[in-house]
């Protein structure tokens, strides 16, 4: 099976007042299609960063140092920019955390699902498209403006708005964050049974590591601008290699501690201003020693994953003896 | 009906604007410092001759028995009589309407016709640099060079070099058209610079604040054509504050149509009105008051109405089509 989606060894910084941050430390994943992946981390670890890239969605202050990333065999930071437009309207499928911030105030909902379908599209294809999505009054959601939706309802227009070309990768950043509780399930399931009846592949990024290993294959846990492990989601969610994927799983709530109290990450994430020559994670980590503060950890692969940590050794052999 | 509420409201709160303006307006042209009676009869009238003038005018019945006449004249639509001419002040005004009119119009589409490209081109980053530039040295220089001055280096290098424009020589439209065109050219881009400064700097902004709206990002996940995302998505969307702007501008323009009418010799409301402040015609003055300051009010109504079309989240009713 070729590859869809190819990240190869990605740097991306933005350019801010202060200096240049890096977003991006060197991010290799792959994606085969209709496969799905999930990526995880707190706010700043990198992930929406690279689910914009693999559009080039970023910021106009953000660009590529070094690497690259290829769609569909299209590199998407080379090649000219209508080359690049083909690829996002055809291959791609975008949603936004925000699903109101993500359509236009100003045009009603059927003629911004009509102009991602395709300029002469039949209406019927559009009605078909909606109740596709769940929606049952099509006719009055089509002539809606977004603010006259429930956030729900946006979040479904904007699913349909996404499979509307029938893309082989859709990229979601927290689909359902912004959404009632009761809702997050029910548009999860409705964005991965798209995903599954048009075959496509989808990038799931969420701080929620439960979450996303209960519906993705691989699972991916940036932290600090890389991808610190990577493999199927059983091997990931049972048998943690990495420090910080420890501390996300123990920090979720419904794993709290014996008085029922959460047990959040000490610290915050590191705001980087170049590749950094120890372990990023090491001034947060109860497992960091001297090691981890001298000497920059590699990707190694380890009992069928993908990580960066000096520790991992000792770390599965801990989790496996308790 | 919370739209005929919507419009009552504002239509009492104009109503008691322009009655507001008729008070000052009258109070104001009164306390100025001498009256028509002086002006009729020169530093050299008799306090006998000035009485009879006043007298004859009746301008020596108490101020609140004339501002009771004139506001019940007004109201049926009788602007009384020039003291200056003896025609009907309607009529006055009328006659050198259609020159202002024409003039705040072609000013204004000036305006937006060169302000809203040039800053969209300016907001927009992908666009290339000569535009850009373009747009910036218009914002620049537009906004810091006074009409005056810009009017007086226009009246000294067309008067040297014609190039196809006349300094003055104002002749109505529907007389010759081409005349006309050819003589409000300067008055027209004199009036207009500063709106296109305005418009573009305004634009540029806004077109900046919704190109970093995430439904612009989507939309180019959604792979539209820029020209598409900036006709479909940004333009309408960034359109709120320029309609703001045009309407200060159209502010702007009671004020410089004084300047450029009297630079450029046309003979229109603006400058006849400020003749009529230093004669003392003071029905004339009132009327030209009046008439600016529902010009104005129907312009801030009529910018609602616009906000409301542009965008369906203001005004809040629903519009099912």
């Amino acid at each position: 099976m070729s590859s869809l989606l190819d990240v190869r060894d990605l740097v991306v910084v933005y350019n801010t007042p202060r200096g240049t941050v890096l977003a991006l430390d060197g991010v290799s994943v792959g994606l085969n299609a209709g496969e799905t992946l999930g990526i995880v981390g707190e706010s700043g670890s990198g992930k929406s960063t690279l689910g914009l890239a693999i559009g080039r969605l970023m910021p106009q202050n953000a660009y590529r140092l070094s690497g690259d990333l290829v769609v569909n065999g299209h590199s998407v930071f080379k090649g000219d920019d209508e080359n690049l437009r083909i690829l996002r309207r055809d291959a791609l499928g975008f949603i936004f955390q925000n699903p109101m911030a993500a359509l236009d105030p100003t045009m009603r909902v059927g003629r911004q699902l009509t102009r991602a379908v395709g300029r002469r599209a039949a209406p019927e294809k559009v009605f078909s498209l909606l109740s596709s999505v769940g929606l049952t009054e099509t006719e009055r959601v089509f002539h809606s403006f977004p603010h006259e939706l429930s956030g729900g309802m946006a979040q479904r227009v904007a699913i349909a708005i996404a499979i509307a070309r029938r893309p082989q990768l859709i990229v979601a950043d927290e689909p359902t964050a912004s959404l009632d509780a009761w809702l997050r399930d029910q548009v999860l399931e409705l964005l991965l049974s798209m995903c599954r009846a048009t075959g496509a592949a989808l990038v799931l990024l969420s701080h929620d590591l439960h979450m996303v290993s209960r519906h993705c294959r691989h699972v991916a846990v940036m932290y600090g601008g890389r991808i610190v492990e990577y493999g199927e989601r059983e091997t990931v969610f049972h048998r943690q290699a990495h420090p910080y994927t420890r501390a996300l799983l123990r920090a979720a709530p419904g794993a709290e501690g014996p008085h029922g109290r959460l047990n959040p990450i000490r610290g915050v994430p590191p705001i980087l201003m170049e590749r950094s020559t120890c372990c990023a994670f090491a001034s947060r980590c109860d497992w960091a020693v001297n090691q981890c503060l001298d000497e920059r950890p590699e990707a190694r692969w380890l009992d069928e994953r993908s990580v960066i940590c000096h520790r991992a050794e000792t770390l599965l052999a801990g989790a496996s003896g308790t | 009906m919370r739209v005929v509420r919507f419009v009552l409201f504002r239509l009492s709160v104009a109503l008691l604007t322009l009655f507001g303006v008729s008070i000052i307006v009258f109070a104001a042209i009164r306390f100025v410092p001498g009256g028509f009676e002086d002006v009729v009869l020169g530093p050299f009238g008799t306090p006998e001759t000035r009485e009879a003038v006043r007298a004859k005018y009746g301008l020596d019945r108490p101020h609140l028995e004339q501002y009771v006449l004139w506001l019940g004249a007004t109201t049926k639509g009788d602007f009384g009589t020039s003291l200056t001419t003896g025609q009907p002040v309607a009529a006055e005004i009328i006659r050198r309407a259609p020159a202002t009119i024409q003039l705040a119009l072609m000013s204004t589409l000036l305006a937006i016709v060169v302000g809203v490209p040039l800053g969209v081109a300016s907001g927009v980053t992908s666009t290339n640099r000569v535009a850009r530039a373009a747009g910036r040295l218009v914002g620049a220089l537009g906004a810091s060079v006074p009409t005056f001055v810009l009017g007086t280096v226009f009246v000294f290098v067309f008067s040297v070099w014609s190039l196809g424009v006349t300094v003055g020589g104002y002749v109505p439209f529907f007389e010759d058209p081409l005349a006309n065109i050819r003589a409000m050219t300067l008055p027209v881009v004199t009036l207009s610079v500063f709106g296109m400064a305005l418009i573009q700097r305004t634009t540029r902004d806004s077109v900046l604040n919704v190109t970093s709206e995430t439904h612009i990002t989507a939309a180019v996940a959604r792979g539209e054509r820029p020209p598409d995302i900036i006709r479909g998505h940004v333009l309408r969307n960034a359109s709120i504050p320029i309609v703001t702007v045009t309407t200060v501008f159209l502010a702007y323009l009671l004020g410089g149509a004084v300047i450029v009418e009297q630079m450029y010799s046309v003979p229109g409301i603006a400058v006849y009105v400020v003749q009529s402040v230093e004669n003392r015609d003071y029905l004339v003055v009132q009327a030209g008051v009046l008439l600016a300051a529902t010009f104005f009010v129907s312009i801030n109504i009529l910018a609602d109405a616009i906000y409301a079309l542009i965008d369906p989240r203001i005004g809040g009713q629903r519009r099912d089509s």
